[in-house]
């Protein structure tokens, strides 16, 4: 096996070792929180008799680790559990949703990469200038301010007050996919990315000017190599690395931020339903969405993670392999 | 705009509420839309699309169990009882043409309307009012409904037309438990997957959490009613997404403009608020049968240490009336006595019971809109009066877990409901929530005398009479009636003020049209 396989391997191991000490970890908290689970899920019908053959039917009165390891078997053969809520079981009432969330983030990165990555180099390129500095300085501003802020101003702006020609919340028909209105998806969409990009910009612009004040790529522009050569094929893939790890880290940051953008525009995506099932003590619904973002979380660091393996030059052409 | 209120502005109110609308308004006059399209008459037609405030994945269309507004909303949709309250909050016919008692009262007799259907086309008849009644009181899945149907001893059909109520004991005021909008009449057959009642609507669609929607009930038996053709109901949980889709004509009405932003909303052309005068109310609650409430001059002390008009101004931003300790505001015999703050006659009756530095806990919980509010104000003001109030904020599904009903000082929320049916479901023993514990046996044989008096004019007395013990010793400190505002574009007509407290003219939506 060559070493750069065995490195993705390792990190792939500890991924997995991550996740599974977080399912732990989900699991005990909802047992410290307040509350029957079977008294919730009876509410007003919750008799003495019934609460306790609801316990025995959800095996609440397995000693816990007997619990944690058959929700964890649940769980990998894709049996999320059961919401105490709709009465029925959590991928049913998690399956749209999980992928009206999905595509608000995919469209957010889809947006939101190539914008700051252009406005990134961009500054670095014409470091000093007013152009790098209307960047920064932008960027700066934006970064300052909390999702929920951005959205109110886009809201006011674009759908209430000043111009009405965006709609503020999302409202799908029953059985109608929320890309089928794609004017309701922009105000969401435009609000992540504008949270997204100012870091993104910020971490291309740093990396980039580090390495053009770098001495290979001195020696390059020595050798009378064109500017834009330069920075294409000796700066730029330079930069992958890291700016690949903060690309990830805020997409990452996205599978979270979601939630409150999804209350701001009443979008039906798993963060609502998080507030919901929280709000309403539906444990396993808390459970399987925390799971949800957490897996996400570390499959986009890993993912990450490979890329900057992949396009280090260093570790690439390295014959021993070990450590980045 | 936003009034001075002494609350502490938390996250939400501050973006949503102040950089959100403040910046909304400042705006407004630069890209405000031409004048706005007025409802005009009546017209036949549309779809109304309304956003009502709550709701979740525990949605349901069972007519005897709505629990939340989208809940109310469908069930007055879908579903209609015999009686029927009207905007006034009089008592008026629905499915049933009349209900009238037998002398004594121990037993009512109710006329079905001629000619009415159910959506499915099939009339109503006795056996579909009598399941209706053995599915609300089932012993083994009691609905919401039942608590106040403990004197009904059975329903039995007592002619082609016309089913008979037998009580337990005599019930002068039967007729308005029929009223309540969670005893819908529904088929003998009912079942959830095929909602048919006799409402104006029919069921078309629905997605828990999300949206719900209807269509026009042809064979509806108000004349004229309903006008639109289509109805959605869409659940919003936060109140600035609600107000946006408003804004930006994504939706037609919403209910519940949060009372602090309604002059910002109504500074719309486009858009009409809607204020409805109602009888519900927002009391604090004194458990009376532990220390310090088992004092009755802590009690009476605490009462007089309430502002009511400056709770009123600062809670509910002026849009509400001032209330002195006693609910029923639109019962006939609503005594209305008056009650100011005296601050120095509370020190007297605390002093003389023994508790000069009084420091108590107050449980508070956002169950309403106001109630955090509400407690925070009333602090304020006990400290001027020596008493130290701390507040214990919880969130709404601790607040009714197990432990409501059990918290010693704490809040709660009531709709209109006249005298009467209001001590059953909060002042008695048997009541199924009663609060304070109030167990007042002078109180208690008034209100059974009260319950079963055939004469009015003694009915009349001795609710009045009851009234008087509530006011003088009882465990509620009720401070005011909020007003409920509600908003609609220019263009939706027929939205009348309602005095029950269910928001859109009582989320009848029948009464709406839409112009062209």
């Amino acid at each position: 096996m060559s070493p750069l396989a065995r490195m993705i391997l390792r990190r792939l191991a500890v991924s997995v070792l991550i996740l599974v000490v977080v399912s732990v970890l989900i699991f005990a908290a909802t047992l410290l929180l307040p509350g029957d689970p079977a008294r919730a899920i009876l509410g007003q019908q919750a008799t003495p008799e019934r609460v306790a053959a609801l316990s025995e039917q959800l095996g609440l009165d397995r000693p816990a680790p007997e619990r944690y390891l058959s929700w964890l078997g649940g769980v990998l053969t894709g049996d999320l559990g059961y919401s105490a809520a709709t009465q029925g079981p959590v991928t049913e009432l998690l399956g749209g949703r999980i992928g009206a969330s999905a595509l608000l983030l995919v469209l957010t990165a889809l947006v939101s990469t190539p914008v700051a990555l252009a406005l990134g180099a961009r500054a670095a390129v014409r470091r000093g200038t007013r152009t790098d500095s209307a960047v920064s300085g932008t960027s700066l501003v934006l970064a300052a301010l909390p999702e929920f802020v951005i959205g109110v101003l886009l809201v006011v702006l674009f759908a209430t007050s000043v111009l009405r020609i965006l709609p503020s919340v999302t409202i799908a028909r029953p059985g109608e996919p929320v890309w089928a209105r794609p004017e309701q998806l922009v105000l969401p969409v435009l609000t992540l990315a504008l949270v997204v990009i100012p870091y993104v910009v910020r971490m291309m612009r740093a990396t980039l000017s580090e390495t053009l004040d770098a001495g290979y790529v001195e020696m390059a522009r020595l050798k009378g190599l064109p500017e834009r050569t330069v920075l294409l094929r000796h700066a730029v893939p330079h930069t992958i690395g890291p700016v690949a790890q903060v690309i990830a880290l805020q997409l990452a940051w996205l599978a979270g931020g979601v939630v409150v953008v999804e209350f701001l525009f009443r979008y039906p995506g798993i963060g609502q339903a998080l507030i919901d099932a929280v709000a309403n003590r539906d444990v396993q619904v808390v459970q399987a969405i925390t799971l949800i973002i957490a897996a996400f979380y570390v499959l986009v660091n890993l993912a990450a993670d490979v890329a900057g393996i992949l396009a280090d030059p260093r570790i690439r052409h390295s014959s021993t392999g070990g450590g980045s | 705009m936003i009034s001075p209120t002494g609350a502490p502005l938390s996250r939400r109110r501050l973006l949503g509420g102040a950089a959100g609308l403040a910046a909304a308004t400042a705006l407004a006059g630069c890209g405000g839309p031409a004048a706005a399209r007025e409802a005009g008459p009546p017209r036949r037609g549309g779809v109304l699309r309304v956003g009502v405030t709550g709701g979740g994945s525990s949605d349901t269309l069972d007519p005897h169990s709505p629990a939340t507004n989208p809940d109310i909303a469908r069930t007055l949709s879908l579903y209609e009882p015999l009686l029927h309250w009207d905007d006034a909050y009089t008592l008026q016919p629905a499915v049933a043409e009349s209900v009238t008692p037998e002398p004594g009262a121990r037993a009512w007799t109710a006329r079905i309307r001629a000619g009415i259907t159910f959506h499915d086309g099939r009339p109503v008849t006795p056996d579909d009012v009598v399941a209706t009644f053995r599915r609300i009181t089932d012993p083994d899945d009691p609905k919401s409904g039942a608590s106040q149907f403990g004197i009904l001893d059975d329903v039995v059909v007592a002619s082609d037309s016309s089913v008979r109520f037998v009580l337990s004991e005599p019930s002068p005021v039967f007729d308005q438990y029929l009223a309540e909008y969670s005893c819908g009449i529904v088929p003998a057959d009912f079942s959830l997957e095929d909602p048919v009642g006799t409402g104006a609507f029919r069921y078309a669609s629905f997605t828990p959490g999300q949206q719900s929607a209807f269509v026009r009930h042809d064979g509806y038996w108000r004349p004229g009613q309903p006008w639109v053709d289509r109805l959605e109901l869409i659940n919003f949980s936060e109140d600035d997404a609600r107000i946006n889709a408003l804004l930006s004509g994504q939706v037609d009405a919403i209910d519940q403009v949060p009372l602090s932003l309604t002059e910002v909303v109504g500074s719309y052309d486009s858009v009409r608020l809607l204020t409805s005068e109602t009888g519900s109310w927002l009391p604090f609650t004194l458990r009376v049968d532990v220390a310090p409430f088992d004092d009755v001059r802590v009690r009476q002390a605490l009462r007089l240490v309430a502002g009511r008009g400056e709770l009123v101004e600062q809670v509910l931003s002026g849009q509400g009336a001032g209330a002195v300790d006693l609910y029923a505001r639109f019962d006939p015999e609503y005594l209305d006595p008056a009650r100011e703050q005296d601050l120095q006659r509370a020190r007297d009756l605390l002093a003389r019971a023994g508790k000069p530095n009084l420091s108590l806990e107050l449980v508070t919980s956002p169950i309403q809109a106001g109630t955090v509010e509400a407690a925070q104000v009333f602090a304020t003001q006990a400290r001027a009066a020596g008493i130290e109030i701390g507040l214990r904020r919880v969130d709404t599904s601790t607040f009714f877990s197990d432990q409501y009903l059990q918290w010693e000082f704490a809040q709660s929320f009531w709709n209109t409901r006249n005298y009467l049916p209001q001590a059953s479901q909060s002042s008695m023993p048997d009541s199924p929530f009663n609060e304070t514990h109030w167990d007042d046996a002078q109180y208690q044989s008034v209100v059974r005398r009260a319950r079963s008096e055939l004469d009015p004019r003694v009915r009349a007395q001795l609710v009045r009479a009851a009234q008087r013990i509530e006011f003088e010793r009882g465990g509620y400190l009720i401070w005011g009636f909020p007003d409920r505002v509600d908003a609609h574009q220019a263009y939706v007509g027929g939205l009348v003020p309602n005095r029950t407290g269910l928001s859109l003219s009582g989320y009848e939506f029948r009464k709406a049209w839409v112009s062209a």
